[in-house]
């Protein structure tokens, strides 16, 4: 006991702490526990539909009191709280309302996809929430301490989530992938962490500005191998080349709404710590840094594009397709300038609901068992279900950067962000990977207008895997898909949002232009 | 002979180095967590001993959020092998095999 | 903080452990023989033929009491840290901690509702999904003797 008395300050000052700035996580994880208390009390499992209803009026909830926040960050200004370690700015609410909109979306499509699936319980429902909390504090976060916390709020649920589907060996795989692989590169983050604290004498992220703005260090090897590992910590969680092993096995593994649900989700909570740790705290380092970002931004781009071409299965093309968006918003934080965090909070924004919907779509045509991921089952989709092939299609040219969506202007802003900081060869890669990526989803798009009936026996029959335990023959139904209501829904919500802000830009840019005015 | 603190942070160095190279070369899953368990560990060294270095107390609190995230993780982990055992044989990274492409 | 200097045996050391790592499984590779052997595959790795089939499923009943502990020794070491100073931090801490414990006492809740600690062959009352097949259940009596079916 001596020793801990003996280390705590005489004069305790116990920080300050505005509960008001912390309500969107508060209300999210309120909810969680709220939800496994309902679920716990109730003598019978209830409908999931009665759990996902109660989610989306969480994350509503959520939603209201982010935009509040925003509002007082507008009138009033950013400012920090519980010792400086949460920091509530335009930028950080800016996830705020997007992780709010990320949850809403996934609770509707994945009500849909239990309720097919015959899943009950809240776990999927308080698993999300959790992790969206974790997304939300990863963007305030103002330490690195905080960070790394936040970082495991955000993907300890999803380690769970992708092993969701117990019954299918292939979710259980990428569970374990998941979890290893992230939990090996949480490791080296936070012993990234530790050296970054033994070298400048601070977890918080101003501190650690301002020590580095004043003193000049001769030798940082300390400071720059600890920079090193937070760098490979980060890229390991939004996925970039050569980091990027995990993505495909564990998108194609996860039950399909998760892939999306984990795709938007950790890309926004990622990126946004990414930016700020190294946009906000690290600028003056950048000659070490910026070639390194540079490397991983191509690396990503072209590996993603070329890879993704090679793909049979969707939920793996879609994969590889994710990695390419990563390397996109890698190219604005490449440009270390305001209008390059703003083309990044962007294209995260607008990325977040193409992912959605997509997978939205690929968990419907995967139909009983999500097991249907292969290309041959798109061929045709037109004429079983004309609407949810116009949706896909727009999506899918949504993420190949097509006017008239949010997808066009979020390459369009990271490209010139990228002009703009005269990294002429990084854009051209970028325009050089968004035209082969074109290819690959226009190849989906055309497969589903192609009229060619497929094999008849391939399409009446395909065989479970071996040790699926359920059936070894899942009949596949050849006539119209029908598309459960949440799911669609859910997916007009994230064409909605797609193609609305696509032909009427202004107020989701001057959202995200007034979101990150901090960085200079 | 006095020891000073670079000789923890090389401890810390090499145990890291060890359980880095033990998950990347290890092929039984519990093997591999036990070496994540040891990087984590490294670094709490590396925390402590800066801390000690800098006179800050911050370091050491930082090993608390990490001691605290080293157990979720293992309950986790725990639980997924759990998952996949009753429905396999052994707990190898290399038996989970039908996710290649 | 002093010279940075001082730190540079952590990287001589950091070299020197990746090239004694790579050169160690280098060399086995180069130098050992290979006589791949079914035996060597066999549990302990290193060619001693187990005599007897060993019960393969150890009842998940002790993982998941196992699981339960780690979480309660957490909670302790958040708790141990206020115990130690609670009344400098006055009511605040004291809210904290109870929001804190609150906060682990539902997920117990959940937990015994759950099922997770019925201890016994009873049926557990609402199982998760559908899981054809196998169950914790079948699991413990299979095992037998060494599974937890007292009470």
């Amino acid at each position: 006991m001596t020793p801990f008395a003996a280390l705590a300050p005489a004069g305790l000052a116990i920080p300050h702490i505005d509960y008001t700035a912390l309500l969107p996580e508060l209300i999210l994880l309120g909810g969680v526990l709220v939800l496994i208390g309902v679920s716990a009390m109730t003598p019978r499992r209830l409908p999931t539909g009665v759990y996902a209803t109660m989610t989306v009026a969480i994350a509503a909830a959520a939603l209201v009191a982010s935009l509040r926040l925003w509002r007082d960050v507008q009138n009033h200004g950013a400012f920090t709280t519980v010792a400086h370690s949460v920091d509530v700015d335009g930028f950080a609410v800016y996830f705020l309302v997007l992780v709010s909109c990320i949850l809403i979306v996934a609770a509707i499509i994945g009500s849909g996809y239990l309720r097919r699936e015959g899943i009950a319980g809240c776990e999927y429902y308080a698993l999300a929430l959790i992790s969206g909390s974790g997304a939300m504090l990863m963007a305030s976060a103002n330490d690195l301490i905080f960070i790394f916390l936040a970082l495991e709020v955000l993907s300890i649920p999803l380690y769970v989530m992708a092993g969701f589907d117990r019954r299918r060996p292939t979710s259980q795989e990428a569970a374990i992938k998941y979890f290893v692989l992230g939990a090996f590169s949480s490791a080296v983050f936070v012993y990234g962490i530790a050296l970054v604290y033994g070298a400048t004498g601070s977890t918080n992220l101003p501190e650690i500005g301002a020590f580095l703005a004043h003193n000049v260090i001769t030798a940082n090897g300390v400071l720059l191998a600890g920079i090193a590992l937070l760098i490979v910590g980060f890229s390991f969680k939004v996925a970039a080349v050569p980091f990027h092993m995990w993505t495909p096995d564990v998108y194609q593994g996860a039950p399909t709404p998760v892939t999306g649900f984990m795709a938007a989700l950790a890309k926004a909570g990622g990126f946004a710590a990414f930016l700020r740790v190294f946009v906000a705290t690290f600028p003056t380092l950048r000659g070490d840094w910026q070639p390194v970002i540079w490397a991983l931004a191509a690396l990503t781009l072209v590996g993603g594009a070329i890879v993704a071409l090679a793909q049979r299965d969707v939920k793996r093309m879609l994969a590889y397709s994710s990695i390419n968006h990563a390397g996109f918003v890698l190219i604005g934080l490449q440009a270390v300038t305001t209008k390059g965090v703003a083309a990044s909070a962007y294209y995260l924004f607008a990325y977040a609901f193409m992912v959605l919907g997509s997978f939205a779509v690929v968990g419907v045509v995967g139909a009983k068992g999500d097991r249907r991921h292969d290309l041959e089952a798109y061929r045709g989709l037109a004429a079983r279900n004309p609407v949810l092939a116009t949706v896909f299609s727009v999506l899918l040219l949504a993420q190949a950067g097509v006017p008239f969506t949010t997808g066009f202007f979020a390459k369009f802003y990271v490209i010139a962000a990228s002009v703009g900081a005269h990294s002429y060869a990084l854009a051209v890669v970028a325009m050089a990977s968004a035209a082969i990526a074109v290819f690959f989803y226009l190849r989906v798009v055309l497969l589903m207008y192609s009229t060619q009936p497929a094999d008849p026996g391939d399409e009446a029959t395909t065989p479970g895997p071996a040790g699926g335990g359920v059936a070894t023959l899942v009949r596949i139904p050849v006539g119209r898909l029908v598309v459960q209501p949440s799911i669609a829904l859910g997916l007009a919500v994230s064409v909605g949002v797609t193609v609305v802000f696509g032909v009427w830009p202004q107020p989701l840019i001057d959202f995200t232009r007034a979101a990150t005015f901090i960085f200079h | 002979m006095t020891i000073d603190g670079s000789w923890y942070l090389a401890l810390a160095a090499v145990l890291f180095t060890i359980g880095a190279v033990g998950v990347l070369v290890r092929r039984n899953v519990l093997v591999m967590f036990m070496c994540i368990e040891l990087m984590l560990n490294a670094a709490n060294l590396t925390f402590v001993t800066f801390s000690r270095e800098l006179n800050d107390i911050g370091g050491q609190v930082a090993v608390f959020f990490v001691l605290v995230v080293a157990a979720a993780e293992v309950v986790v982990g725990l639980g997924i092998i759990v998952a996949i055992y009753r429905h396999r044989v052994g707990a190898t990274a290399d038996d989970p095999h039908e996710l290649r492409g | 903080m002093g010279s940075l200097d001082s730190y540079l045996p952590i990287f001589v050391l950091l070299v020197l452990g990746v090239l004694f790592a790579a050169l160690s499984i280098g060399v086995s590779r180069l130098l050992g023989p290979r006589r791949p052997h079914a035996a060597k595959g066999a549990p302990y790795e290193c060619g001693i033929v187990p005599t007897n089939e060993l019960p393969r499923r150890f009842p998940v009943r002790f993982y998941l009491i196992a699981m339960i502990f780690v979480i309660f020794d957490i909670e302790i070491i958040f708790l141990f840290p206020w115990a130690v100073i609670y009344d400098q931090l006055g009511r605040f801490g004291l809210v904290e901690v109870i929001v804190f414990a609150g906060a682990v006492f539902v997920s117990f809740i959940y937990l015994v509702a759950d099922g997770a600690l019925d201890w016994g062959p009873a049926r557990r009352a609402r199982s998760f999904g559908s899981e054809p097949g196998r169950t914790t259940e079948s699991a413990v009596r299979r095992v037998g003797a060494a599974g937890g079916r007292a009470e």
